[in-house]
């Protein structure tokens, strides 16, 4: 394995600072966070409910965009763009999975992983389909494709979850306490699942407060009262 | 292309995960859109009907009468008439009317018939219809011919269905031969009260009254003018010749039928603008409904709309869905309410052989208004929702 200081970095967080409650008591989530994360790492972000772990998994995914400091990811600065900028660049560079699985209760676990490709708009929806149907049987759902999302157990739902957040082959995969919902031998099967995607080669950040989770990491990052304790590992 | 109609079956699974509330909402947006048909539709149909009557009596039709009440002899002489027939410019027909009376023994009942006098125009400017035989002519007028022609109603009481062949008519002890018999050109003209020409009403020439009657004053004097241009110039003109008789205009009337039509018009305007004004409410009662859902929409698939955002759909795609949401509701409500509000009165219609016709600009502007409706009350909406705090909206339960 090599060194991550050779490798590129993905994310490039420095000086980040996030306050809530402008109006009233302000809260700071993040105090002048700095983080690195490099191409191909399976990095765990620990860290106890209330330390800032979640908001820093927002930011990195794009999906908040209102803090201080600055954020490039794969070398672009994200930083300072409108939220018209980008929910594209969150389409294409982030897959998400999250504790809750969120997936579209109406709609066929097929359906619900291609809705990452629709939404691109540079395929044809029925190539959209094909993509999402190829990531379900890699998770071993091709013979549930017309099932909802609560005809799946726990376990179904969150690989279901896990082909939608790969459809679009996002450069980052954004985990947020994937296993939080899930029984022991669910747990295992997605972190096995996860290692064997890191190993395939992709970029992993795990949100989690399970030590049990964080072990399949390769770098383990501690966030305490809004920054990291021991970032650089 | 492929966008669109993908945004499309967003904006159908959306609707299909609430089907009773979207067929209410709709309901509601239909009662508004047929209401807007129907309203339009009375509107036309009862003015085009008061038209039609006015009409009926005469086109272009100016009358001169004395009411009867006042300082002034309030009945127009026969030198009145001749002024008219010298000096009024712009007219096409001139139609005096002389009213009498005689008793005729109808199945042995003495009945009272009123007799008229008048020219052969009379005819024409009335707009009579004959039913049998024909009108006198100018000759007959002139050489005092005992000839007249009888109302259908007097024709029914007389003779029954029999055909016109060899009749006369008794009157002021004198053979009157029955040569034709007239109705009105709206039959319900009478429903006017302004025709002297229904009831049982025989009418014979003008002169031949005037010798063998006993009138000395003229009833009413009816002028066709040329164009409805020239109506102003007729009644200005009877104006002057009554104010250089008699000084001024007490106990004199003088009325044209556009005043009627003018008066129509306004009326039945006004009448429709307050009934479009009623129906207005009801579109933005459905309007308001539509919005009201789909706040509570939005409201309820808000971790739905996080999750599509967080998946990387732009705000102007949820925008977008949500309109079309909105505007899928107003339409199919439009078309229901088209549906209702051309279909009833055309099945009343058929129900009741009668032509209910149905203005094809409501419907169109029916249909366009509910598309806008939908479109403005959905705006507010979809913009809530396009606008969504993505973190906040994800963690909704």
């Amino acid at each position: 394995m090599s060194r991550p200081a050779e490798r590129e970095p993905l994310i490039r967080l420095a000086g980040v600072t996030k306050t809530f409650g402008h109006d009233g008591v302000p809260v700071v989530a993040l105090r002048g966070l700095d983080l690195t994360v490099h191409r191909g790492e399976l990095v765990a972000v620990m860290g106890p409910s209330g330390s800032g772990k979640s908001t820093l998994l927002h930011i990195a995914g794009l999906l908040d965009a209102d803090y201080e400091g600055t954020y490039q990811l794969d070398g672009r600065l994200m930083s300072g763009l409108s939220a018209d900028e980008l929910a594209p660049l969150r389409n294409r560079s982030i897959g998400f999975v999250f504790q809750q699985f969120h997936l579209l209760p109406q709609l066929s676990i097929l359906e619900n992983a291609a809705l990452p490709a629709l939404y691109a708009r540079d395929r044809a929806p029925a190539e959209c389909d094909r993509a999402a149907r190829q990531r379900l049987e890699q998770m071993g759902l091709g013979d549930r494709l017309d099932h909802r999302p609560n005809e799946l157990s726990t376990g179904q739902r969150q690989r279901a979850a896990i082909a939608r957040a790969l459809v679009n082959e996002p450069s980052l995969l954004l985990a947020d306490e994937p296993t939080g919902a899930l029984d022991s031998k669910n747990v295992a099967e997605i972190l096995d699942l996860f290692a064997a995607l890191h190993r395939a080669g992709s970029t992993i950040v795990l949100i989690t407060h399970d030590r049990e989770v964080a072990s399949i990491a390769e770098r383990i990052i501690h966030v305490r009262d809004g920054h990291t304790i021991d970032g650089v590992a | 292309m492929a966008w669109p109609r993908l945004l499309l079956r967003f904006a159908l699974e959306g609707l299909q995960g609430q089907r009773g509330r979207s067929l209410l909402t709709m309901l509601g947006m239909g009662i508004g859109t047929a209401s807007v048909v129907a309203v339009v539709s009375i509107g036309l149909v009862g003015r085009d009907y008061v038209v039609s009557l006015i009409e009926g009596v005469g086109s272009n039709l100016v009358f001169a009468y004395g009411t009867g009440i006042g300082p002034n002899p309030t009945e127009l002489s026969f030198e009145d008439l001749d002024l008219m027939r010298q000096r009024v410019r712009g007219m096409a027909a001139l139609a005096p009317v002389l009213d009498d009376a005689a008793h005729i023994p109808i199945r042995g009942e003495p009945r009272v018939v009123a007799v008229l006098g008048s020219t052969a125009s009379y005819y024409q400017v009335r707009n009579l219809r004959m039913t049998q035989g024909r009108f006198f002519t100018e000759t007959e007028d002139e050489n005092f011919a005992k000839v007249c022609v009888v109302s259908k109603e007097l024709a029914r009481e007389l003779y029954g269905s029999v055909p016109l062949g060899e009749v006369y008519l008794r009157l002021f002890d004198l053979r009157f031969r029955v040569i034709g018999v007239y109705q009105e050109g709206v039959e319900s003209a009478a429903a006017l009260e302004k025709s002297e020409a229904a009831g049982l009403v025989a009418i014979v020439p003008f002169w031949t009254l005037k010798h063998v009657g006993n009138t000395r004053y003229v009833d009413v004097v009816y002028i066709q003018a040329q164009s409805p241009e020239t109506v102003p110039t007729v009644v200005e003109d009877l104006r002057q010749i009554l104010l250089s008789q008699y000084g001024n205009l007490d106990g004199y009337t003088i009325e044209s039928l556009d005043t009627y039509l003018t008066l129509v018009d306004q009326v039945s305007d006004a009448i429709t603008l307050g009934l479009m004004a009623i129906a207005g409410v009801s579109l933005l009662v459905g309007g308001i409904g539509i919005m009201n859902i789909m706040l509570v929409t939005v409201t309820e698939r808000t971790r739905d709309i996080g999750i599509r955002l967080a998946l990387g759909a732009g705000r102007r795609d949820i925008l977008l869905q949500f309109l079309l949401e909105a505007s899928i509701l107003s339409l199919a409500g439009g078309v229901l309410g088209v549906v209702i509000g051309a279909g009833l009165p055309l099945w009343i219609g058929f129900v009741y052989d009668v032509a209910v016709p149905v203005s094809a600009a409501s419907v169109v502007i029916a249909f366009g208004v509910s598309v806008l409706v939908g479109l403005f009350f959905g705006l507010y909406p979809a913009r809530k929702a396009a606008d969504m705090n993505i973190v906040e909206s994800l963690s909704y339960e």
